[in-house]
């Protein structure tokens, strides 16, 4: 063994140029597939943050215009949701349904200090809003049961904007804020790359709307949900109560919206597999030039070597020993240059990881170790692929090339 | 006889067959030292390729060392070579990226020996043909004396019943070529068979014996000393 292995040094030494060359194609190939596999990885691992379990067990539902004629109603009516469907959905919206909630957003409020003012607008929700917004809490804390209960006048603001009213984050919890004419305490900062909105509870929000009732959307949180088929359950669950209590059709898709999550979720789940299943196409497309060179150059050297190769068979090589030879060579120029080529992907992927694994769209961008191994049993069958057909022709050499003078 | 053939035909096949060897009958006793001599076409190579079970014949039969040649497989033909036979050639076929001692020892790769073995039977080989200083040098650094001693070197290696030497003198000056005949005479001297296929007149004195192939047939005997 260890003879076979000083053997196949000794003829890649000799040939530095070529050796390099031909690594070159595969340690870039299998560059390629690490650092597409580690970009791919960080994408799906956000949009799993992003769209955790939890929030995708909720659907969102906001008011639209009918399009149907129904009970005497013209089509073209405005439906709005209000608060007091929230119960009706949550006791009669379907077998999946285990709580509503809604919010309500103010859009026109501006939340001032001394120092500086803040135009992003106030949303009047419920404590679950921490999820479905995905409101991580830097300092202090999201609304609360009480806050809702005691109609309290307190908020919840981003941490950029603290910095503008307060001039530093950690410093705004406990401080007022002046909105829509009343003094809030800021209960909490909270961070978020997308939204700036600023919190409060949805029964004080509710009370300086004036008692419309009407409410910007409602979550309903789902449970038991496992497959498609529940998830359009649900969704028709949903609709059906509305219908009823608003009076349009039920099969009227454009009186209320529906966004569901969960379908949304299970979508995602298939996108995932989908992208890891397409990057290995391409990053395996990508090892085919790798194998093309290196069987190309195996040809090459089998030709240059045919003299020797007859030298060997002469003195005594067996057909199995030329063959042996030739695909050795050729999986230890892959497995040799492709282990280059996963080291630097991996140098690339945990460097993509410091500069941007923190942010939204590129999550933990890594590949594990499992990957490493399927890449170590896809690089030693590359390389018997590569050498195969050079070695058959290797082996066709024939005794006699040794006596042909070079 | 350690080499026996009888009635051997061969004949290349193509738009006009080539009928190369015709009738060979020709036996060699073990320890002969001798050349077989032609002009080139006149099928001494051919002979020879048999005769190194490097190429196959047609008809008629073969018997080297009391083994039959014939329909052999490639590997059973490998491990006869590897066996029986030393090779000598003409442009000395040594593998230029091997130092002089890895191109002795490669013989006994393919036979499955150890490393430090081989090494020390082709140190041993080396030595004999007064090469030992050069065990470390690639062919490149050698003069083509050097080279020829180290193929002759390998050859033996295996200790073969045979010494098949294909022009050995063929790329050498004068001088060396005597050096290299004269190592041809100490090893038949200790009772080795060599055959030397040659078509240099100088080369065929001195063996103990001359065979003339010209036009595929072999020339009626004539016995030198």
């Amino acid at each position: 063994m260890l003879d076979i292995v000083r053997e196949i040094l000794q003829t890649l030494a000799h040939n530095k140029l070529r050796t390099a060359l031909t690594g070159l194609a595969v340690a870039w190939g299998i560059f390629m597939l690490i650092v597409l596999l580690g970009m791919s990885r960080g994408l799906y691992n956000s949009m799993q943050r992003n769209n955790s379990m939890e929030r995708s067990s909720y659907i969102n539902v906001w008011g639209g215009w009918t399009g149907k004629a129904h009970k005497g109603y013209k089509e073209g009516r405005r439906i709005e949701l209000e608060a007091a469907d929230i119960e009706p959905l949550r006791a009669r919206g379907g077998s999946h349904v285990e709580s509503a909630i809604a919010s309500v957003s103010i859009d026109s409020a501006k939340v001032s200090t001394m120092r500086d003012y803040v135009t992003d607008g106030v949303m009047g929700v419920y404590p679950q809003a921490a999820t479905i917004e995905r409101a991580e809490m830097r300092h202090g804390r999201f609304i609360n049961a009480r806050d809702i209960e005691e109609r309290r006048k307190v908020m919840v603001i981003n941490e950029s904007n603290a910095r503008l009213l307060f001039g530093s984050a950690d410093s705004a919890v406990g401080r007022r804020v002046d909105c829509m004419g009343l003094s809030w305490t800021v209960a909490g900062v909270y961070d978020n790359d997308w939204q700036r909105t600023s919190y409060v509870p949805f029964s004080t929000a509710m009370m300086l709307r004036g008692n419309s009732g009407v409410v910007g959307d409602i979550n309903v949180r789902l449970k038991d949900m496992h497959d498609m088929a529940d998830a359009d359950d649900a969704e028709r669950g949903v609709r059906a109560e509305l219908a009823r209590r608003h009076d349009f059709a039920a099969d009227d898709m454009g009186a209320v919206h529906i966004w569901n999550r969960f379908e949304g979720y299970l979508q995602q789940q298939t996108g995932g597999a989908i992208l890891e299943a397409v990057v290995w196409i391409i990053g395996l497309l990508t090892m085919l030039s790798g194998i093309v060179g290196v069987s190309n150059i195996m040809f090459v050297s089998v030709r240059e070597r045919t003299h020797e190769i007859g030298i060997r068979r002469a003195i005594g090589a067996k057909p199995r020993d030329v063959l042996g030879q030739v695909l050795a060579e050729s999986v230890a120029i892959t497995a040799l240059f492709g282990y280059i080529g996963v080291f630097l992907g991996i140098v690339v992927t945990e460097i993509l990881d410091k500069l941007f694994g923190s942010s939204d769209f590129l999550y933990n961008p890594r590949v594990d170790i499992s990957i490493a191994m399927e890449v170590t049993v896809v690089l030693v069958v590359v390389g018997a692929l590569a050498g195969l057909f050079p070695a058959i022709k290797a082996t066709k050499v024939k005794p006699v090339e040794a006596l042909r003078d070079e | 006889m350690i080499i026996q053939l009888t009635d051997i035909n061969k004949t290349y096949p193509g738009a006009v067959p080539l009928h190369v060897l015709k009738d060979i009958n020709l036996g060699i006793e073990k320890g002969e030292l001798c050349s077989i001599m032609g002009a080139s076409g006149s099928g001494k190579s051919t002979l020879l390729n048999i005769l190194g079970i490097l190429d196959t014949y047609d008809t008629g039969e073969y018997v080297l060392d009391g083994t039959l040649i014939r329909n052999l497989s490639e590997n059973r033909a490998a491990e006869l070579r590897n066996r029986l036979i030393g090779f000598v050639f003409q442009s000395f076929n040594l593998i230029g990226y091997k130092n002089a001692l890895e191109n002795v020892a490669l013989p006994l790769f393919y036979r499955g020996i150890g490393r430090r073995r081989r090494n020390a039977m082709a140190m041993e080989q080396l030595e004999r043909m007064g090469l030992a200083d050069r065990a470390h040098h690639l062919p490149g650094e050698l003069s083509g004396g050097q080279k020829q001693r180290v193929a002759i070197a390998r050859a033996l290696i295996t200790r073969p019943s045979i010494i098949l030497a294909d022009e050995p003198t063929g790329a050498l000056d004068s001088h060396t070529s005597r050096e290299v005949m004269r190592v041809f005479r100490d090893l038949n001297a200790e009772g080795m068979t060599i055959v030397i296929v040659t078509h240099d007149p100088k080369v065929g004195e001195q063996t103990n014996r001359v065979i003339r192939i010209s036009d595929g047939r072999i020339e009626p005997v004539e016995q030198d000393a």
